[in-house]
């Protein structure tokens, strides 16, 4: 029966797969970079989890212009995505400066390099 | 038909993502980031968020990728 | 080992959400909670109260205006701390880390490819990429092509309260043409696009057109952001959103644009 409702929402349990993917990119890998690119992959994630918990099926784009059809998507959903994609770019953006003063200060992006590297 | 194409663009959404996890090469992890917006970008469309496709399409596959790129390309390239 | 670990944690985490997703309501089913309860009341009521068509634009600016204020002064303040940690990095790049002269994005004065040997102790693994010059094909379409981007852009922020868009789609098409003129045609053509000696008050136009917009709503309606709901105003509500989108578009496009010349060359 689990699998069953498993296959009928489908959709949320490749999200739930995804972020799991980005958080083992974020903890195993030693480069920072790709942590950072993994940290990508989980907010992705959840903005996928969050835009898919506003679909209709077969529903239309909530602007209601001359020919638009009655189920909408929630614009809550849009909303929320709109703003954490915005956020999650400028967190990159910050955090890909950041690794470039570490590596100009210390020569290297791999984490257990820096671990042994200052007291 | 619209489920055949969900299950196919969420398949290529972990196989990319896969593939990002494992690749040595950073400028391949970064274009294949690139790939993984796109695809992203696409299931909006189908999902009725012409808004979030417009978005996610400029920032994750524009601004994101050439920021990563440029970074990379002064730093290192491999991972070790 | 800590791979092992880490793929440990990733499926102990996927275990427990896996067996919330068993009970969540079915994807695309219409009376799931979250278009039952507040999302029906925009649904009816968007055009009327809220001053657009395009609901996302008025749930991101009239009903949830607070939080867009929230975000724009995020970003703001993540161009700010980059520049922060950028600027005390200091100027060119060390010679220790690369070869002198070569250069990841530009060619050499005489324009032969720029190759560079590792310097001695230094753990480079390859050299630095040979750096090619852009065809004339690429430059002559970027060229071509540019001001159409522009236009689209613009024409995204200005209409984004009738159909998809808006002030943060049009920042986002601003920002990649850009970032394509400063790829193609070199940095120095792209930093003369941007405005002189008023770019950091333009940078904060986002947070400066949501603060005259609250002000000018607390005049009209005693609450703080409120647009007027009166019909007779109809035309200055829309004039209050314009306003607001076109402020988000060009500090967002400006703040993108100033964190990729930041990065690329502090």
């Amino acid at each position: 029966m689990t699998v069953q409702v498993l296959g009928a929402n489908m959709d949320y349990a490749a999200i739930v797969v995804l972020f799991c993917i980005g958080l083992y990119v974020v903890v195993a890998k030693s480069n920072l970079i790709k942590k950072l690119i993994g940290l990508n992959i989980m907010e992705t994630a959840v903005f996928a989890f969050i835009v898919t918990a506003g679909m209709v099926e077969g529903g239309d784009a909530p602007i209601l212009g001359p020919d638009a059809h009655a189920p909408f998507a929630s614009p809550i959903s849009h909303a929320l995505v709109l703003t954490g994609i915005v956020v999650a770019v400028s967190t990159t953006a910050l955090a890909l400066a950041i690794i470039l003063r570490i590596h100009r200060e210390y020569g290297t992006l791999e984490v257990d390099e820096l671990r042994q590297m200052d007291g | 038909m619209s489920g055949l194409f969900d299950l196919v663009m969420l398949l290529l959404l972990i196989a990319t993502a896969l593939a990002v996890a494992q690749a040595k090469d950073l400028v391949a992890a970064a274009i294949l980031f690139s790939g993984y917006s796109l695809t992203l970008c696409l299931l909006w469309q189908h999902r009725g968020a012409p808004d979030v496709a417009m978005t996610e399409a400029a920032v994750g596959a524009g601004v994101t990728t050439i920021l990563f790129l440029v970074v990379i390309a002064r730093t290192t390239r491999r991972e070790k | 080992m800590r791979e092992r670990l880490a793929g440990a944690l990733a499926v102990a985490m996927a275990l427990p959400m896996l067996a919330v997703v068993t009970v969540l309501p079915r994807v695309g089913s219409p009376d799931a909670p979250v278009h039952t309860h507040v999302a029906s009341r925009y649904l009816a009521r968007g055009p009327a109260e809220g001053g657009a068509e395009n609901l996302v634009t008025a749930v991101l600016l009239n009903y949830r205006g607070l939080d867009t204020f929230g975000e724009v002064v995020v970003i703001f303040t993540a161009l700010a701390a980059a520049m922060a940690v950028l600027l005390a990095m200091g100027g060119q790049n060390d010679p220790s880390s690369r070869s002198p002269g070569a250069n990841a994005h530009g060619t050499r004065a005489d324009g032969s490819p720029a190759h560079g040997k590792p310097a001695h102790g230094e753990p480079m693994d390859e050299p630095p990429p040979a750096s090619v010059p852009p065809s004339p094909v690429v430059t002559f379409i970027v060229r071509l092509v540019a001001p159409f981007i522009a236009m689209f852009g613009l024409w995204v922020i200005v209409t984004g309260h009738r159909t998809p868009g808006g002030g943060l789609q049009g920042a986002a098409i601003l920002a990649a043409m850009f970032i394509l003129v400063a790829m193609v045609l070199g940095t120095a053509s792209a930093r003369s696009l941007l405005p002189g000696r008023s770019l950091p008050w333009l940078q904060a136009a986002g947070p400066l057109a949501f603060f005259g917009v609250g002000l000018l709503g607390a005049v009209l309606t005693g609450f703080a952001l409120g647009y007027p709901v009166d019909p007779a105003l109809h035309l200055l509500r829309e004039l209050m959103l314009v306003g607001v989108e076109v402020g988000i578009g060009v500090g967002g496009a400006l703040i993108f644009a100033s964190l990729f010349l930041a990065l690329e060359s502090p």
